[in-house]
């Protein structure tokens, strides 16, 4: 089947990272230094000649941006400095918009107005809740003693008026859930267009119905370990992205699923595995934030060079965040109510929106897509293992 | 005739001849010969020592022939004409015999080698005897020049001799001066406009008093050898002119590809696809559009239009790549947001600044794609799916290996270069040769690429074959330097060793004039015999073997010198002769 090349393509394309295909001159160098390229999935170079020529069903079918890590060797390496290694980077943002079907993804990504304003409007929304429903106990200015515990620790619980602290955590963690629950269905839906757009719509391959059993597991390994990631010759990007990538994760367990265990009125000793988790998850996420913000402002790492919006907006999100959280912290161990409250408010007013904008519409997508890419990259090779033994069947 | 005196010289040329040819016994053998004065070995005889030895030896034992025998007579004949010439001695009494290229190079048995360099020599002695002293011949050179063509090429040619107070001749056969750079708007890689370079060329051309131009005429026939040329000119319906010159530039260019007999590119059939020709005259105009009168959206530039394909013409023309883009850059500054698509089997962007051209062109957002040029053109359809677009061009793009389809609503085929429909009548008219392509053939390829093998006629621009402005304007001052030269002289040797007819044994059956290739014979009906124009002829020796009657003698190729080198070179033993 003759595919039609998309004149408007590359103009789509722009407004989701650099644009500077026109320097490639298909040389290949790129492909040839990358160490996770392989027969079936060629990248960048394939990508990138998709770019130039327009071959949007091409690149809309394809795994291969999930499957680059940006160590960057590419674009150190590229003799026209047509940064291979960023362009694969704005294909993951280009395809994350693809696999959204609400067209959000493809706002934030394009859109600094529509970006900013969600948050804005979606944070004054969560401050104005707050205030309105569960505005804070008259007694934490007038009498604060009354809200401290025997530990010398804010009892966070407690600090709304005319509802128990039991109802208040529960208020708190119906929220959570229900944050957790839209977020994931937008997820899973994304998932399976990308699963429709990848395995289903491409007709050259059929894979093995066992196939989806047997590789399955690669999916929860590569979730686990990113051990993908491992094989890209600068380690140390492993390591800090797998640090940054449990400790979020062991947040979101935790302010989710043990929230209960979490918020509480009482200060564990700091050896609790509560408390051990989460120093484990801010140190994680603090460590990544830390770097990640000097490389980009240094720019001599040729990975950190070019930062897009979504780039920033997700350190900053997610640096303020972790900061408010800390604070929240501090300020309840030290026994003070007034700005833990309040310090409680911003946290969420800045946690919330970020959930929701990065993990099904932006760059926290990738946390799902890359594990799954990888699966499907399996099923492929598998579909093509079939074929290629069929053919051979044929021909002797 | 005097008593024949020869001299003989073995070359041992190092070990080149020496180590398979046993030189000194071939010059003692010699020595046994009838008239043999001399005979000798030596290192290497085209060394001032070497050559020392010969003067030497004629001035002492009064030699009166020379023979020497070493390499091949193209590479040293010369050298040694000229040894005798510095001894008093004429230049014509000499042979060689070419024992290296001929035998040491190509044989491995020593002793047989020895016998046949031995049998070689011998010839050469038995040949030189019979060798009759020649005098060199000049004719007198008419300053004037006649320039075929008006295109740059010729324009350029006609001013650079015209400048130097000389006459010249400029004749067009179509009714305006510039070629097909008239229809040129700009130029690659540096964007210059043409007309600039070309309309004050043209003004000072029809203004210059040393200038004659001849427009809407056509040359017939050309008499004369070089130096003394004369035409008679049929232009339009005016009475014939005789013109006389002393030398030819031929410049008539090239013609463009016709993209009608390609079946894939649907020229003719399809209204927006047109060639680049046409594409010029519409960047000239300043208006890009359509042939509905929109803004063409996406434009395709497809490369190699009858060039290097087997179907068509074999050869490239060698201006298309770059032309390409050209378009490209002019496409996109007049055509911001379009999309340009280049289609190529190879990308050629040679010369000076060229390559350069092309790096920067490729940053615009241009798409370049490659066919396979021999064997799958893409192909242009009609379209009437999309508002758009109503245009296809299928592509199987041989980089990616992706079959494409690519909508367009414009196409420009960089048609090729081909020769001129009359490029056989000029030939035939100044007495050129043409290749299979029908461009003219030059003397020779790398170190003669300007004359012909036509004394006085000179080849420049693209009917030598295609080539852009740079090249035709450095050929044709190449031309003009040599033409210069030649009249600063005001006469050229010509050959001597012609032929000459007996007129007392010519019957006057005028074979000869049939045979001969240089058209150097006539007939003189009063006498009822053949003459030879012997400034025409090259000595070339067909109408002597023709003759029936043996009239015609080739001078240093008589029949007496032939039979007996032949003679000499039959005889094995030396006891036989």
């Amino acid at each position: 089947m003759r595919q039609t090349v998309n004149t408007k393509f590359k103009q789509e394309l722009k407004d989701f990272g650099v644009g500077n295909w026109n320097a490639c001159f298909n040389c290949g160098n790129c492909t040839a230094i990358c160490g996770l390229t392989e027969k079936g999935f060629l990248f960048p170079r394939k990508s990138i000649q998709s770019i130039q020529m327009g071959l949007k069903e091409n690149l809309e079918k394809s795994v291969d941006p999930w499957l680059c890590y940006y160590c960057g060797e590419c674009s150190d390496t590229c003799p026209r400095d047509a940064n291979p290694g960023e362009l694969m980077m704005s294909l993951r943002r280009y395809l994350t918009s693809t696999y959204d079907w609400t067209g959000l993804s493809k706002k934030f990504y394009t859109s600094k107005f529509w970006e900013a304003g969600f948050i804005a409007f979606f944070g004054a929304a969560i401050i104005a809740a707050f205030l309105i429903f569960l505005p804070p106990s008259e007694g934490i200015f007038s009498n604060p003693d009354a809200f401290i515990n025997n530990q010398g620790g804010v009892m966070i619980n407690s600090m709304v008026d005319g509802i128990s602290s039991t109802q208040f955590i529960k208020i708190i963690e119906y929220g959570d859930w229900t944050m957790a629950i839209i977020v994931a269905l937008l997820l899973i839906s994304n998932i399976f267009r990308m699963f429709y757009k990848v395995i289903l719509k491409d007709k050259s391959v059929q894979i093995p119905f066992f196939a989806y059993f047997t590789e399955f597991f690669q999916l929860i390994y590569n979730f686990l370990t990113q051990a993908r990631f491992s094989k890209c010759e600068k380690k140390s990007y492993w390591v800090g992205h797998l640090l940054l990538m449990t400790g979020y994760t062991i947040m979101f367990l935790v302010i989710v699923v043990l929230l209960p265990e979490f918020q509480i009125e009482e200060v564990k000793p700091w050896y609790n595995w509560q408390r051990l988790l989460g120093y484990y998850a801010t140190f994680g996420i603090l460590y990544f934030l830390v770097i990640a913000a000097i490389e980009r402002l240094k720019k001599s790492d040729i990975k950190f060079k070019f930062s897009h919006g979504s780039d920033w907006l997700f350190i900053i999100m997610l640096g303020l965040t972790t900061i408010t959280g800390i604070l929240i912290n501090i300020f309840r161990l030290t026994g003070m109510p007034v700005l833990t409250y309040y310090m409680f408010v911003l946290h969420l007013a800045i946690l919330v929106p970020m959930i929701v904008i990065e993990v099904p519409f932006s760059k926290w997508s990738h946390l799902a897509y890359r594990p799954f890419a990888i699966y499907f990259a399996k099923l492929k090779k598998a579909s093509y293992a079939k074929q290629s033994i069929k053919s051979q069947l044929l021909t002797t | 005739m005097e008593e024949p005196r020869i001299g003989v010289y073995i070359c041992w040329c190092g070990t080149n001849i020496a180590k398979m040819v046993d030189v000194e016994y071939i010059a003692e053998e010699v020595k046994k010969l009838q008239n043999v004065v001399v005979s000798r070995n030596y290192k290497y005889m085209c060394s001032d020592p070497g050559q020392d030895l010969i003067i030497k030896d004629i001035k002492e034992n009064n030699l009166n022939r020379i023979v020497v025998s070493a390499c091949s007579p193209r590479i040293h004949e010369l050298t040694f004409r000229k040894a005798l010439e510095n001894a008093g001695l004429n230049s014509y009494l000499f042979e060689m015999a070419n024992i290296r290229e001929h035998v040491s190079w190509v044989h491995t048995d020593r002793k047989e080698a020895t016998e046949k360099a031995k049998s070689l020599v011998i010839a050469a002695i038995k040949r030189v005897a019979f060798h009759d002293s020649l005098e060199k011949r000049y004719v007198d050179i008419n300053p004037a020049t006649l320039i075929i063509g008006g295109g740059i090429a010729g324009l350029t040619a006609a001013l650079e001799i015209a400048e130097t107070g000389k006459q010249v001749y400029l004749i067009e056969k179509k009714n305006s001066l510039g070629g097909n750079l008239a229809f040129v708007d700009l130029s690659y890689p540096d964007m210059n406009s043409i007309s600039q370079v070309l309309d004050p060329r043209i003004e000072k051309v029809i203004n210059h008093p040393n200038i004659k131009v001849f427009l809407n005429t056509e040359i017939n026939e050309v008499f004369g050898y070089v130096g003394n040329f004369e035409t008679k000119l049929f232009e339009n319906t005016k009475a014939e002119e005789i013109l006389k010159f002393g030398n030819i530039i031929v410049a008539t260019g090239l013609k463009p590809f016709d993209p009608s007999v390609i079946p894939e590119y649907s020229y003719g059939k399809l209204p927006d696809v047109i060639t680049s020709i046409e594409f010029e005259k519409m960047l000239k105009s300043g208006i890009i559009r359509t042939k509905d009168g929109k803004k063409p959206k996406n434009i395709g530039i497809i490369h190699c239009v009858g060039s290097r394909n087997n179907k068509y013409k074999e050869y490239c023309s060698r201006t298309c790549c770059s032309t390409g883009l050209k378009f490209a850059n002019q496409l996109r500054d007049a055509l911001p947001d379009a999309g340009i698509y280049e289609l190529y089997g190879d990308m050629r962007a040679f010369g000076k600044g060229c390559e350069e051209f092309y790096t920067q062109t490729s940053r615009k957002d241009i798409v370049f794609m490659m066919f396979d040029q021999r064997n799958d053109l893409p192909k242009i359809k009609a379209s009437t799916h999309n508002r758009d677009f109503n245009m296809i061009i299928e592509i199987n793009e041989k980089l990616s290996g992706e079959e494409l389809n690519i909508p367009v609503d414009m196409v420009i085929l960089l048609v090729g270069a081909q020769a001129q429909d009359n490029a056989k009548d000029i030939a035939h008219a100044v007495g050129i040769s043409m290749c299979g392509n029908a461009f003219y053939i030059e003397r020779h390829p790398k170190l003669d690429p300007v004359a012909t093998t036509t004394d006085g006629v000179y080849i420049v621009g693209s009917c030598q074959g295609p080539k852009g402005i740079i090249d035709s304007v450095s050929q044709t001052r190449a031309a003009v330097s040599r033409i210069l030269g030649t009249i600063a002289q005001g006469s050229v040797q010509v050959e001597v060793t012609t032929a000459v007819v007996n007129e007392d044994v010519c019957c006057g059956c005028q074979t000869c004039i049939s045979v001969c290739p240089y058209t150097a014979i006539s007939f003189d009906p009063e006498n009822n015999v053949s003459v030879v124009n012997e400034v025409l002829c090259k000595g070339c020796g067909t109408c002597g073997s023709a003759c029936p009657t043996g009239a015609i003698k080739s001078r240093h190729f008589t029949d007496l010198q032939i039979l007996s080198q032949i003679e000499g070179i039959m005889s094995l033993e030396l006891e036989e002769i």
